[in-house]
């Protein structure tokens, strides 16, 4: 049951497993002694218990680790330029993606504004030609081949723990930060 | 930061004396009468999270010869906890002054 246990912590960021993974195993160890005295069942229902405890405390710390907060009150009140080393994901992102998304919207109304405006200056469009279509075509698989390529080479990167973000919170895991606080 | 029940355990218990995260475990399921069983991911989660906040300090334990982590609270952690506690006492003030009112 500890392997499992283990196996589990696996699942855990690098640098959170650094800094409590041992420290977990220990009080695991611990839980199990306590409940293999109360009997088959009580080590079945506790093992259960910690087994969904570590999947779900897995998938939250890595979803603290990609938005970088921790859904507290508190994080708001220290300061707006409060710097953390870990990933963030850029709020302002989503403030200028909505930016662009209305700049084209409005570029596109008014397009169809000076067409009607000018309705003879702009002829039909005739078919297009299958050549065209072919190099469209083509475009299109380049365009998914790159994507493809792209996100299996991530995934060989993610896999053996080389990606920019997990060599980073390697080389300087919150435990420092922590033991200086 | 949100104070739920069962991070006020964890700060109960640990206002107390420092404790090592089974103890913590342990004095959380006896002061909730057995009601809050925490999982040793939720412990944890909840510790690394008042550790961010400064709310609590981790110390090695004196009596231990595995050298253990213990956890403390910080003088941060106990204002901010004797403020949740007024939040409470007037919570419950509150709420016994409408019920009581309700049934006049």
């Amino acid at each position: 049951m500890l392997a499992f246990y283990r196996a589990l912590l696996r699942l855990y960021p690098a640098a959170y497993r650094c800094e409590y993974g041992d420290e977990m195993m220990d009080v695991l160890m611990e839980v199990k002694t306590e409940n293999r005295k109360k009997g088959a069942l009580a080590l079945l229902f506790s093992g259960a218990h910690e087994t969904g405890g570590l999947l779900f405390g897995a998938a939250r710390e890595h979803f603290y680790t990609i938005t970088g907060s921790h859904g507290s009150r508190m994080s708001s009140l220290r300061g707006r330029f409060a710097m953390k080393s870990e990933f963030r994901f850029p709020k302002a992102t989503v403030g200028l993606m909505m930016v662009i998304l209305a700049a084209v919207m409005l570029t596109i109304e008014k397009a169809r504004a000076i067409s009607a405006s000018i309705p003879h200056a702009n002829p039909a469009v005739g078919p297009i030609h299958p050549t065209q279509s072919m190099i469209v075509q083509a475009l299109l698989a380049t365009l998914i081949w790159a994507i493809g390529a792209g996100a299996i080479g991530w995934g060989i990167l993610y896999v053996l723990r080389r990606t920019g973000v997990q060599q980073l919170s390697e080389m300087n895991p919150s435990a420092g930060q922590r033991a200086n606080k | 930061m949100e104070v739920s029940e069962p991070v006020l355990l964890i700060l109960l218990s640990l206002a107390e004396q420092p404790r090592h995260g089974y103890a913590i475990l342990q004095d959380t399921e006896q002061m909730s009468e057995g009601r809050v069983r925490l999982s040793t991911g939720t412990l944890y989660g909840a510790l690394a999270r008042l550790l961010d906040e400064r709310w609590i300090e981790r110390i090695k334990e004196n009596d231990s010869s595995r050298g253990r982590q213990a956890y403390r609270l910080t003088a941060a952690g106990r204002r901010n906890l004797q403020m949740e506690i007024a939040r409470m006492k007037h919570l419950t003030r509150l709420a016994a002054l409408r019920v009581a009112r309700k049934e006049t």
